[in-house]
């Protein structure tokens, strides 16, 4: 079976600094597959290099066979791709609800017609984050916690192949840590292809199926997680600053 | 409760209709005025409003509209249905044309570039022998202002009825996406160029309309005045003052707006400019998000409404 997301020689530069250097990589399908590094390794950059926030300097992005490098972000969506933000990015002016129905209205084939369909999605996948209490709330009333949620619930609404998913654990707690996991297993088992960039080792020990590690915007280790958590490599680079 | 708000509604436009058959001719005349100003704030709230672009560039379309409107009519007989037609395929060529790469700026840069375009039109429509170079082109005359009422009134229905519709649709949740933060908007699917460039030629549409009449009912185009960017800025006050990217804010605020200057500039004509100076000032400081805004909270909050939004300035 042809890999979801192809990755050849991809670079991202911003003027003198090289973010991403000439990165390959595949993502299987229905695999999730962790995406660790230390801050400023390019982690974020990739992650919008495959949405189509930012356009890459060279190299090939190949989803389910179709080129996308050179596509507009909103043709990647309806191909299929979705992504949360680190920073979160509610739409502060609409509640919460119609913040979800927007995924399912322009989302992957381009989503529903009608607003009232797209409300009922929002519901279902607002229930499905657990966060269904805070339909009629304003996006930018809700904590933390619930905003991480929102993202999440946003970009499922979709109904995304590939789910990218930009830290969704930084800054909850054990308890929050343990349900958002739970979610993520949930959203798996419905054949949904993820990449999760995370921090939380908890998460990563118990989600991904293989890891990737960047370094200064390179590739230094990919492998089955506990084989990667074990090189020496990524210790020195990355664990090691923690684990001292 | 619907129907009762329907019947309402229905009444007090019936209502509207009636008052060329029992107001004086002066009071007519500021109706005119005033509707044409309220269906262009509620067409600048299309791109401003909802889409968060704030233009500088509807003059232009107000202005196109009039030049249509004078050209078809003066210079080649045709009937003034025609010259609204003209007027407005002008305006929405030159929002397809212009939209593409001045919507691709945001914010204030946005904002000069629209500047940069209505004076730039007038210098071209100042330059053109069919339009009049600058000297202008004279209308037939028309007599009978109700025409005019009428015609404004059922502008202001169709553009608002549209800007009804746009706050209820998949369209709207596009455009209101671009306003809070186009790169999300952008990610989760939506087409911000495609969305962003109708809602410009949507804008420049109905505000070509609101040019034919005017041009129609005061007989008289030139330059200076058709493309005047004054008029531009009173649209953006009135909109925001009444509140932007709301159903009936902006006419509310084009109604109350309208009214106060026309009384200041009755007593003295400096007072009017001064005024919309003023207005804006505190309208931004203590209601940036208008009048309709207000109503909806200041039930909860009291005074503290106002104390927020001044804390939330950081002044």
């Amino acid at each position: 079976m042809p890999p979801l997301l192809q990755i050849r020689d991809l670079s991202k530069r911003f003027s003198g600094l090289v973010a991403v250097d000439k990165v390959d990589f595949d993502i299987q399908t229905g695999e999730i597959l962790g995406l660790i590094g230390p801050n400023g390794a390019g982690k974020t950059t990739i992650v919008s290099l495959i949405s189509g926030t930012l356009r890459p300097t060279s190299g090939h992005l190949q989803f389910a066979g179709t080129p996308i490098a050179q596509l507009p972000a909103f043709r990647r969506a309806h191909l299929g791709i979705g992504r949360t933000f680190q920073l979160m990015k509610p739409f502060p002016g609409l509640d919460v609800l119609d913040n979800v129905a927007l995924g399912a209205l322009f989302g992957a084939g381009s989503g529903q017609r009608k607003l009232t369909q797209a409300r009922d999605d929002a519901a279902y996948w607002l229930d499905f984050v657990e966060l269904g209490h805070r339909k009629a709330q304003r996006a930018d009333d809700l904590g933390g916690p619930d905003r991480k949620r929102l993202e999440l619930a946003k970009a499922l609404a979709m109904r995304p192949r590939l789910l990218l998913l930009d830290e969704v654990m930084a800054g909850l707690n054990h308890t929050e840590v343990d349900e958002v996991i739970a979610v993520i297993r949930k959203v798996r088992e419905r054949g949904i292809t993820i990449l999760v960039i995370e921090h939380v080792m908890k998460a990563i020990q118990s989600l991904c199926d293989r890891l990737l590690v960047l370094h200064h915007g390179q590739k230094i280790a990919e492998g089955p997680t506990e084989a990667v958590l074990a090189d020496p490599q990524v210790i020195a680079a990355y664990l090691g600053q923690r684990r001292v | 409760m619907r129907a009762a708000r329907g019947i309402g509604l229905g009444a007090a436009i019936a209502l509207l209709a009636l008052v060329p058959w029992i107001a004086s001719p002066t009071l007519v005349q500021f109706g005119i005025t005033t509707l044409l100003l309220a269906a262009l704030a509620q067409s600048w709230n299309i791109i401003g409003g909802y889409t968060g672009y704030a233009s500088f560039g509807n003059s232009v379309f107000f202005g196109l509209g009039s030049y249509g409107t004078a050209v078809a009519m003066a210079q080649f007989d045709l009937p003034f249905g025609v010259g609204m037609a003209l007027g407005a395929v002008l305006a929405i060529l030159c929002a397809l044309l212009f939209g593409f790469p001045l919507l691709r700026l945001r914010g204030h840069y946005f904002a000069i570039a629209t500047l940069a375009l209505a004076l730039a039109i007038t210098g071209i429509v100042s330059n053109l022998e069919i339009a009049g170079r600058n000297i202008g082109l004279v209308l037939p005359l028309l007599k009978g202002d109700w025409v005019f009422y009428e015609m404004a009134l059922v502008l202001v229905v169709l553009v608002t009825a549209v800007v009804f519709w746009i706050s209820r649709s998949r369209f709207g949740c596009a455009l209101i996406a671009i306003r809070e933060d186009e790169d999300a908007a952008a990610v989760m699917g939506v087409n911000t160029t495609r969305y962003k460039i109708t809602a410009f030629a949507l804008s420049g549409f109905f505000s070509s309309l609101a040019g034919g009449i005017h041009a129609y009912w005061i007989t008289f185009v030139d330059p200076v005045s058709a493309f005047d960017i004054s008029l531009n800025v009173k649209m953006i006050i009135m909109a925001i003052f009444g509140g932007p990217g709301s159903v009936f804010g902006p006419l509310i605020g084009a109604v109350i707006l309208s009214g106060v200057s026309d009384l200041l500039s009755t007593e003295v004509s400096n007072m009017a400019s001064l005024f919309f100076g003023a207005v804006i000032v505190l309208a931004v400081v203590f209601m940036p998000r208008g009048l309709v805004h207000v109503q909806q909270n200041f039930r909860r909050l009291r005074w503290r409404y106002f104390a927020q939004n001044v804390r939330n300035h950081r002044i």
